[in-house]
């Protein structure tokens, strides 16, 4: 019997024995509620935990008991005494069919229709007393084989808090053997102890580890038997679906994966049945005709989360009000009251379904108030949110209770922090040669392998004498959710460890920057960072939401009416303009020579490419360095040269029109001053986009020469250039290798630019250039290109 | 029966704390300061592989720091979480002489805050 089915049965028995006291007590007063409602839970788990495994008697069973108890639940039946029997014989039959199957004996189905049949409200007497005959015949045979797997346990359940005492019982086991340690060191050299303590030693680490594995799981345990699920339903509702899974190594309690194993099922199911549509109506919509089911679960200080998100219809609000308006939960005038995520979270009271039909997979309005109960029992939240065809996504959060979390410890001034490993890319030293610190105003950046990410110090965090970072200091490379990068310098690396992590007195709680506690093998209590507070309060801002805000766009779409991001700078004739963020490809600094303005034409060179340039270019430019606004309209790209760099605002007002200029958008007031906003429109309009193959000049390239065309060729082309393919046409440049002696068949003034090895013999020679000086090559290309435009 | 309770001394002041609510009385050797906590938690400390809050007494009621404290601490647990107090020394467990009176025209705002 494999594990999940040895799961289904322990969980099956344990509830039997939970709700047995409610199955008298309901027998005795048919009109409690409450307990009508923890029986209907009872035969609806039982029902989806089928869906797991081939029961068809099983299945056939819960789902008639369900249906009618859900006809009593909506108040159309009565439970009279009748029903009430013929539901307690289907839940002793459920018991007999899964003591069987713990057994591994043949299932049989003998009488099992006459139980159903008994359900039903037009059935006279005579059946159901057949029935309950029926039940207690078939009872002797399986009764007896069930007593011995009972009497020899494969696998026992204890009670958490005997494990969290051994637990804690190790843990001091280990503190005082490293004090027994150090005093048998210092007591030098005993071999008759060292022996037997080394023995002990050894036993009490695999003691400690298996503890630790008995209290924790990977919640890949939990994502394993979904895409069975997921497979099994899709292929029933006709439906094609992808489940995509991440962060299946994150740790929980084991306890916390088993409460949270239901709830999970029933979202999914409620996804896969109500969410996703049809392969049809996808592709009507302009979906991919596969759905997709995502399942991220990420450790993030105190709590796990978990995001559920499918891209299917979305919930429809309108229908849950109303639903809920007509079950009575809510009356119409509190609805319109509500705003839209308290209607949204109408779907986790009890008894509200938005399906119009019932089916066997869900849709009785049962599932959400079980989720809520479940997940609120291990004292977690669900929250849900949704856009109107584009999909749903269900926000779990469970507390941390107690976790196993591999970190690394750092310190600052002999004081040892953690860093939980989840949030760790990359360990570097500030003085390896690839690591490069940079300043700017207050903040550190630091350059890594070409990426500038911000730098913190954690002395800087920590407000301990605060510092700026330095390559005296060791870097810590976090990666954020969205995979932001930032780094953390601290004094000193020391280890990777695995650390038991009990959370920390509100006071300390309180001042958001530490995520819990532990105590080192030495006893000394290290303090776990909370690495996302930290991130958030730099405003290095990031979270699990990140990676699927995609779906959800709409709540930033309406921010994003509100408020426009504006980028200011003071132009070439010393005004102050404005221009929308989005546009701002990217900002870069070039020497004023790579300028090329004539007239109306105005090009600009960065980086081996030829951009147009506009902006305010009858004024003179800046010397040396000019500072460029690369905008782009995701197409072209253009070169804006500003005299200086404002910064980028969160403009929430509107922009007062202006007439007369098109090139402005409208003035935004920015600090008290009326600011031009530039239109992107009409900046880019008219503007041909980089390189324009027609009017390009042409080079001439020695022929038959690897480097050249492995090399050259595509500088040249990037620089704008076309390579000239045969002697007919006539080359604006021609680029010959030192030693060749080919003639150039151009005649006339054709400069010519020779390409030598040896960077020595290009020395006093002009149009010499060494072959791998990039700087000299573009500069003789410009001015060919200068030459022919006169 | 009356109550009995630990007097201690919280800056020169005496002051008592219920018996009950005291797990036991240590000495702090080692205490590690949590950096950005507020200035009355001192740090943390080990205690039987606990981690404790150490909490400052005397700055906790708002008391002028009167120099190092002693290193006698109150261990009581608040909440689920351990706490350390330091006081300045740990007298006797007394039998309450009757029960617990408001005194009369208070006792400071500090003080009251805590009571």
């Amino acid at each position: 019997m494999d594990d999940l089915l040895a799961d289904f049965v322990a969980e099956t028995r344990e509830m039997l024995e939970a709700i047995e006291g409610e199955l008298v007590a309901w027998e005795s007063d048919p009109s409690d509620r409450a307990r009508l409602d923890s029986i209907f839970r009872f035969v609806h788990t039982v029902k989806g935990n089928c869906g797991f495994f081939d029961f068809p008697q099983l299945e056939k069973l819960s789902h008639a008991a369900e249906s009618t108890l859900a006809e009593v639940r909506a108040g159309r039946r009565a439970a009279d005494s009748k029903l009430v029997t013929a539901i307690l014989a289907i839940i002793d039959r459920i018991t007999q069919l899964s003591n069987a199957i713990e057994a591994g004996d043949a299932l049989n189905d003998d009488g099992d229709e006459f139980l159903i049949a008994a359900l039903d409200a037009d059935s006279d007497d005579e059946i159901a007393e057949a029935a309950i005959n029926a039940r207690e015949m078939s009872s002797e045979p399986s009764e007896k084989p069930a007593e011995s797997p009972a009497a020899s346990p494969r696998s026992i359940r204890l009670p958490v808090e005997l494990l969290d005492r051994v637990m804690s019982g190790v843990s001091d086991m280990v503190l005082a053997r490293n004090d027994l340690a150090r005093r048998l060191r210092d007591a030098g050299n005993e071999p008759t102890l060292d022996g037997p303590f080394e023995r002990l030693s050894g036993i009490l680490t695999d003691v400690r580890e298996a503890i630790t594995r008995m209290r924790m799981q990977r919640i890949e345990s939990l994502y394993n038997a979904l895409p069975r699920l997921v497979r099994d339903l899709s292929n029933e509702l006709g439906k094609q679906v992808m489940v995509d899974f991440e962060g299946g190594n994150v740790e929980l309690d084991r306890e916390m994966i088993e409460m949270i194993r239901d709830p999970i099922t029933h979202l999914i199911r409620n996804a896969v049945d109500h969410g996703i549509e049809k392969p049809a109506d996808r592709l009507a919509k302009g979906k991919r005709e596969i759905g997709l089911l995502s399942i991220a679960s990420r450790q993030s200080g105190n709590t796990i989360t978990m995001v559920i998100t499918d891209d299917g219809n979305g919930l429809d609000e309108e229908k849950i009000g109303a639903k809920a308006v007509q079950s009575g939960i809510v009356t119409q005038s509190e609805l319109d009251a509500m705003p839209s995520t308290a209607v949204l979270d109408l779907i986790f009271e009890p008894g509200l379904s938005t399906a119009d039909t019932v089916s066997a997979v869900s849709g009785r309005g049962v599932g959400m108030d079980v989720v809520r109960a479940n997940i609120e029992k291990v004292g977690g939240t669900i929250s849900v949110a949704s856009s109107p065809g584009e999909g749903t996504q269900f926000f779990l959060n469970l507390p941390l209770t107690l976790s196993i979390i591999s970190a690394l410890t750092v310190s600052i001034n002999d004081q040892f922090f953690a860093i939980p490993h989840s949030y760790v890319e990359e360990i570097a030293h500030g003085k390896a040669a690839s690591v490069e610190f940079s300043a700017v105003g207050d903040s550190d950046l630091v350059t890594f392998r070409g990426n500038r990410i911000p730098c913190l110090t954690l002395n800087t965090v920590l407000g301990v004498d605060a510092r700026r970072a330095g390559s005296d200091q060791r870097l810590v490379l976090l990666r954020m959710g969205g995979g932001k990068l930032f780094a953390l310098a601290v004094d000193r690396i020391h280890d990777q460890e695995d650390l038991v992590i009990k959370p920390l007195s509100p006071a300390i709680m309180a001042t958001r920057t530490y995520a819990g506690t532990t105590l080192l093998d030495d006893g000394r209590p290290v303090l776990m960072l909370d690495i996302p507070a930290i991130a958030e309060r730099y405003g290095l801002v990031s979270d699990i939401r990140g990676r699927t805000r995609q779906v959800a766009p709409v709540e930033e779409l309406v921010s994003d009416k509100a408020s426009r991001a504006l980028m200011t700078f003071t132009d070439l004739d010393g005004r102050k303009r404005a221009i929308n963020l989005d546009l701002v490809a990217r900002i870069d600094q070039v020497p004023v020579e790579a300028f090329d303005i004539e007239g109306s034409r105005a090009n600009v060179v960065i980086d081996g490419s030829i951009f147009d340039c506009i902006g305010k270019l009858d004024y003179p430019l800046p010397a040396g360095q000019v500072k460029i606004l690369r905008l782009s309209d995701s197409e072209n790209e253009l070169a804006y040269p500003v005299a200086e760099l404002g910064q980028s605002e969160d403009y929430a007002g509107e922009l007062t029109p202006v007439d007369g200029d098109p090139e402005v958008e409208g003035l935004a007031l920015i600090a008290g001053e009326p600011v031009p906003v530039l239109g992107g429109f009409y900046l880019f309009a008219g503007k041909h986009p980089v390189h324009n193959s027609a009017t390009a000049p042409l080079c001439r390239l020695p022929e038959n020469d690897p480097w050249t065309e492995r090399m050259l060729a595509p500088l040249i082309e990037a620089a704008g250039y076309a390579i000239a393919k045969d002697d007919a046409e006539s080359a604006d440049i021609t680029i010959a290798l030192a030693g060749e002696t080919r003639t150039s068949p151009e005649t006339g003034d054709v400069p010519i630019i020779t390409l030598y090895n040896d960077p020595a013999a290009v020395a006093g020679q002009s149009g010499a250039i060494y072959r791998y000086d990039r700087s000299a090559i573009m500069e003789a290309l410009h001015n060919a290109k200068r030459r022919k435009a006169s | 029966m009356n109550d009995l309770l630990v007097i201690l001394d919280i800056g020169g002041r005496s002051a008592a704390i219920a018996a009950v609510d005291v797990q036991s009385v240590i000495e702090l050797e080692d205490i590690y300061p949590v950096p950005m906590a507020p200035d009355f938690v001192v740090g943390l400390a080990a205690m039987r592989s606990q981690s404790l809050t150490v909490i400052d007494a005397r700055k906790a009621i708002g008391l002028p720091d009167a120099g190092a404290a002693g290193e006698r601490a109150v261990v009581v647990e608040v909440g689920g979480h351990q706490y350390a107090l330091l006081v300045d020394a740990v007298h006797d467990v007394t039998e309450a002489q009757s029960d617990i009176k408001p005194v009369p025209g208070g006792f400071g705002a500090a003080w009251e805050c805590v009571a």
